[in-house]
């Protein structure tokens, strides 16, 4: 390399705005004719695509290998990332920006593959890693923790911001960070002398560093002279003294080269987050940006945003008390013996003092301010992501095109290409691109038909890449789409939509993180209600598993869970209802009984009718509730006539209220105007009871007897009508024979019985 | 809890219980001696000092200052930073977090002087936070501030030390306006002399609610607003309840004199174990759900279970504290509600005490008694 060439290393912290401003201030000063960037040179075609218009960050580079989209890295950047502002400084300036990290063709081989492929943000900053592998290799991967616990703090990442990010005017910050990170390497070279052999990840490092040196080399010989290096702290003494050309070419031999696409994906503050899967390791991105946009009174101006916040969401938040919260704030950072305050504090101020001390509305500040729901958005000129090449083969395969026009899809799930459509417009459901709408089937049998109405409309694309955070497939990005829709979920009712969706998208994966949530969150329901309406769903996955060839077989574990549980909560859930709650509790017992019925497994059958059993016997029973229980009863046989004789009577006998006894009437008959004509056993315990009533007592319950009829429609009434004038003589012998009843009296109640049902 | 100035209970060894200031006067001269940082106004310690003796530490010279409150430092620091922003601090959490404790703590460090306190009650009226006269003296001179009889609050005032006000959430709202002013414009006036007192640099005002009782008195959002509130939770883990449990059991044994063996640390965590797993509704090895009483099963009824213990292992025991002295103390604490608790009770005693290796001794002894 030429003399004459300057190199200038800056050693930052990937996405710490401290870094950014000092590192814009340095470039400014240095005015370098190139810089070199720690990242992807697969990805170097995509980089003026940084400067255009329509990008707007959070977006991440995203590096997979075309013939196996899930085996992919993401480089998430925000404005406040130290390498955006270096290359955008580049590119505004007209200096050449170049990647300079270990191409991703060389580590995306197929033996990797155990690794952790898509872990997220620029791989060797130590906080990226997941915990494990920090445990692993701590010393190495985590120097920061080092110097931090030297310097008295619990945590590496709160140490380097008060030393570096909360500075405002450094300039000669990057030295004292190469000197210290020097130091550290230095003795974790002691440390690590001891295996001799680089392995793993250690070799990984090496290989990378040596990369960067020779990208550094060729940048030297090319001519240019003023070298600016944008690299992680940890890598800056290692560029800084360079081994001969030839030790690194020796390292760089035969490495493995695969095929290797680029492109940019839109990128949410959620996930650069810690918190989600593919997190970059900011654990405050809005917190960040504010620190990134606002210079002067930081703390005054985030307050005075918290405040907007908590005033939006009708909480109040005084000025009184933001000027309150700022004391408190400084006053703490004081008590630290710190120069400003930082996040902690300021959160810890804002619950004192605006939220007084519930920490409820600081989980929504985090959501809003302190994560931030800001969603990227790249140019209409970037590439396709893998996603959309997923779906594209998958269109192929399937032979079901994209059109724009709007069709019916009629799937027979029993050929395995229809279902195989199914899945996929399921999924696709789920990542929230609606291309097909179910309608529902009329006519042939619903079990093995679905029909489907597909119109592709021009916002899907957009839709596609934005899904494009949760997956390279379409089914990876469906499973891990639902896996974050369990962790959202809040109720049972929302957990057994979602498992539907799931056995009908054919998502095995997630269906057992599902159950277990489920079971869970059935222990914890204290609301029979939500276990009741949950279970039809469930059954209905039960009883079309088979032809979905979905493994159903732990719903039956749930199912028997929650039959148990709804027997033992029933009881308690029906007393002292009003007649709303107890409309729509009848609904609820209609649609449990139905399932149970539907199912047929003798111990819920059991339990259930017990369950039915003990409910009617209470007496304080809203009517309504205890006439579908008898008449529940009725319909499995599980009452004798005699028993629901007495219970009628005992129901509309005098001393019960009118109008509870009406609402029994209504219980028992609701809506079963045919049914009765058809069941021949209610016809005749109803028949009985009548014919049995004395006449004060007949006169008594005309009128609440009538409320009930009146509500069935007129050839209903008609038909009754007809069958008690025509039918009498038939069923006049079995009166005699069972209760001995006068023939005369019976009859003539007869035609008076005809007109109450108004023929 | 009187109202006793330190002065006139000299012989403390006699004390059922001592204040704060008492016990730990040692403790606070030390920190007094070698605290060099700067002081708030007519504070008797800096902050940083207050911080130290309330949770514990060496000094420079070796000293070690043992920890009055184990928990989060967090908090503590937050407790302390509001008191030195002249902002009224309002300690809020469930019955047995150390609420009180803290406020008597702080107290104590900051002013020196923890008896400056007005109980809350349904009763407390507005005489008991401003002043009240002596009715002899006002007959006989007329108004004067000789016939004056000074709260505690304004006792605080006068002598810029910190006030406590003790479940303030009890006391009936329309007195509890009365702080308003107080807090507001630190001062108190006295229209029937057309004087006032004005507070003094130092002055501050702790109070304590519970947050279970919420709805008792809800403070007013005017009163709410002169408070920084910060929320005391449960112990975090159970090593941390475990200690405090251990540390307060051998102070009060200590004070009462109990002939009987300290408890065994693996009978501590035995009994902090059932409470945690009852008032959290998981077991601690995150595997079962359990159902959760009424009561709220605070460290400190786990405290006053084991204290219990002890006395009946002392007096009608073996001098060793065994399974069937604690179970009725448990059971009682546990079974609040005769009804509902019984059932979660019988219920934890079955699926998961019975079940556990090495806690045969206690299912028995529960068995027993419930």
């Amino acid at each position: 390399m030429p003399e004459s060439a300057s190199i200038h290393i800056f050693g930052i912290r990937h996405h710490g705005p401290g870094s950014a401003r000092s590192l814009r201030e340095s470039l400014e000063k240095l005015q370098p004719d190139i810089i070199l960037v720690e990242g992807p040179p697969d990805a170097q075609d995509m980089l003026p695509l940084l400067a255009h218009p329509e990008m707007q960050p959070p977006v991440a580079l995203l590096v997979y290998r075309p013939d196996a989209p899930n085996r992919a890295v993401y480089y998430p950047f925000a404005v406040f990332s130290p390498e955006w502002q270096a290359i955008s400084y580049g590119l505004s300036r007209g200096i050449s920006v170049r990647f300079m990290d270990l191409p991703q063709a060389h580590q995306l081989d197929d033996a990797g593959d155990d690794e952790h492929p898509d872990e997220g943000a620029v791989p060797g900053d130590a906080p990226d890693e997941s915990p494990d592998v920090k445990e692993e290799s701590a010393l190495r991967r985590d120097p920061l923790q080092w110097l931090a616990q030297a310097a008295g703090y619990s945590d590496g990442e709160r140490w380097w911001e008060h030393i570096v990010e909360q500075r405002r005017d450094s300039t000669d910050i990057f030295e004292a960070v190469m000197e210290a990170m020097t130091a550290l390497r230095e003795a974790q070279v002691e440390v690590s002398r001891n295996d001799g052999q680089l392995s793993g990840e250690a070799l990984l490092e090496a290989r990378r560093e040596a990369y960067m040196r020779q990208t550094i080399r060729t940048a030297g010989r090319e001519g240019f002279g003023r070298i600016a290096i944008v690299c992680g702290a940890w890598h800056a003494p290692a560029l800084a003294k360079m081994p001969t050309a030839k030790e690194d070419a020796a390292l760089l031999k035969d490495l493995p080269e695969v095929k290797t696409a680029a492109t940019w994906v839109p990128w949410t503050n959620g996930r650069l987050c810690f918190a989600s899967g593919y997190g970059a390791g900011v654990e405050s991105p809005g917190w960040y940006g504010h620190l990134w946009s606002t210079r002067e009174g930081v703390v005054v101006r985030w307050m005075t945003k918290v405040a907007a916040l908590l005033r939006d969401e009708d909480l109040d938040a005084s000025p009184a008390q933001v000027i309150e919260a700022v004391r408190l704030a400084e006053t703490l950072s004081h008590l630290r013996a710190r120069s400003l305050p930082d996040l902690t504090e300021v959160n810890e101020a804002v619950q004192t003092v605006l939220c007084f001390g519930n920490d409820a509305p600081l989980r929504l500040i985090r959501q809003k301010l302190i994560i931030g729901e800001t969603l990227g958005r790249v140019p209409s000129e970037t590439p396709t992501i893998p996603l959309q090449h997923d779906l594209t083969r998958e269109q192929k395969r399937l032979r079901l095109p994209a059109e724009a026009t709007q069709k019916m899809l009629d799937l027979d799930l029993r050929k395995p290409t229809d279902i195989a459509r199914s899945h996929l417009l399921h999924r696709l459901n789920l990542l929230g691109i609606p291309w097909g709408v179910r309608e529902s089937v009329t006519g042939k049998s619903g079990t093995f038909h679905e029909l489907w109405r597909t119109e592709w409309q021009p916002e899907f694309a957009v839709h596609l890449i934005e899904a494009g955070v949760w997956g390279n497939t379409v089914i990876d990005a469906a499973v891990a789409r639902a896996n974050d829709k369990i962790i959202h979920a809040s109720d049972l009712p929302k957990l057994t939509r979602l498992l539907e969706q799931v056995l009908l998208a054919d998502l095995p994966q997630v269906v057992e993180t599902l159950v277990r949530n489920l079971q869970a969150e059935a222990a914890r329901a204290s609301d029979v209600n939500q276990l009741m309406q949950s279970l039809p769903a469930l059954a209905n996955v039960l009883r079309y598993g088979d032809v979905r060839r979905t493994n159903a077989s732990a719903l039956t574990t749930i199912i028997d869970e929650f039959v148990a549980r709804i027997a033992v909560g029933l009881t308690p859930a029906c007393s002292s209802l009003n007649d709303e709650a107890a409309a729509v509790m009848f609904d609820r017992l209609l649609q449990v009984d139905a399932v149970v019925s539907l199912l047929q497994v003798g111990a819920h059958l059991e339990t259930w009718h017990g369950v039915l059993r003990r409910l009617s016997d209470q007496q304080t029973l809203h009517g309504l509730i205890a006439g579908r229980c008898c008449r529940l009863l009725i319909d499995a046989n599980a009452y004798e006539a005699s028993d629901t004789q007495r219970r009628l009577s005992l129901a509309l006998s005098t001393a019960s209220e009118p109008a509870q006894a009406a609402r029994f009437v209504e219980g028992l008959l609701k809506g079963s105007g045919q049914s009765l004509l058809h069941t021949e056993a209610l016809w005749m315990v109803l028949d009985e009871w009548v014919t049995g009533l004395s006449e004060e007592n007949y006169i008594a319950t005309l009128p609440l007897v009538r409320r009930t009829f009146a509500t069935f429609t007129l050839p209903e009434r008609r038909r009754m009508g007809e069958r008690i004038s025509h039918g009498s003589g038939r069923l006049a012998p079995r009166q005699v024979v069972l209760v001995e009843l006068d023939q005369t009296r019976a009859e003539a109640v007869l035609p008076t019985l005809a007109r109450l049902l108004g023929v | 809890m009187t109202n006793n100035s330190p002065s006139t209970s000299a012989n403390a060894s006699q004390l059922l219980r001592e204040h704060a200031e008492q016990q730990f006067a040692g403790e606070l001269a030390e920190l007094a001696k070698q605290d060099e940082r700067p002081r708030p106004p007519n504070w008797k310690l800096s902050p940083w000092a207050v911080a130290t003796y309330i949770l514990g530490g060496t000094l420079d010279d070796g000293f070690v200052v043992t920890p009055k409150y184990i928990g989060n430092r967090r908090t503590i620091e937050i407790a302390i930073a509001t008191l030195a922003t002249d902002r009224a601090l309002l300690l809020l959490g469930v019955p047995g977090t150390a609420k009180t404790w803290l406020a008597e703590h702080l107290a104590a460090a900051v002013a020196g002087d923890s008896t400056l306190l007005v109980q809350g009650t349904a009763g407390t009226s507005e005489e008991s936070i401003r002043y009240g006269w002596n009715y002899a003296r006002l007959l006989a001179e007329g108004p004067s501030r000789n016939a004056l009889v000074p709260s505690p609050m304004m006792r605080a005032m006068e002598t810029g030390k910190l006030a406590r006000v003790e479940e303030l959430t009890r006391i009936p709202a329309e007195v509890q306006d009365t702080l308003i002013t107080i807090l507001s414009e630190k001062t108190l006036p006295i229209p029937e002399l057309g004087d006032e007192v004005q507070a003094i640099r130092g002055f501050n005002v702790i109070a304590t609610a519970n947050n279970r009782d919420k709805g008792v008195n809800e403070l007013s959002s005017a009163l709410k607003r002169r408070f920084n509130t910060v929320v005391l939770g449960v112990p975090a883990t159970a090593e941390e309840e475990v200690e405090i449990v251990e540390r307060r059991v051998a102070q009060l044994g200590h004070a009462l004199e109990f002939p009987v063996e300290a408890p065994a640390l693996a009978e501590i965590r035995r009994i902090v174990t059932v409470f945690r797993e009852l008032r959290n509704g998981v077991t601690e090895d995150g595997k079962t759900k359990i159902k959760t009483p009424s009561g709220t099963m605070s460290t400190a009824e786990a405290i006053s279970v084991l204290n219990s213990g002890l006395a009946l292992a002392a007096h009608f025991g073996d001098g060793r504290l065994q399974a069937h002295d604690i179970a009725s103390g448990l059971v009682g604490a546990v079974v609040k509600d005769p009804v509902q608790d019984r059932v979660v009770w019988l219920e934890y005693l079955e699926t998961v005490v019975k079940e556990r290796q090495g806690w045969k001794d206690v299912y028995r002894a529960c068995r027993e008694v419930s």
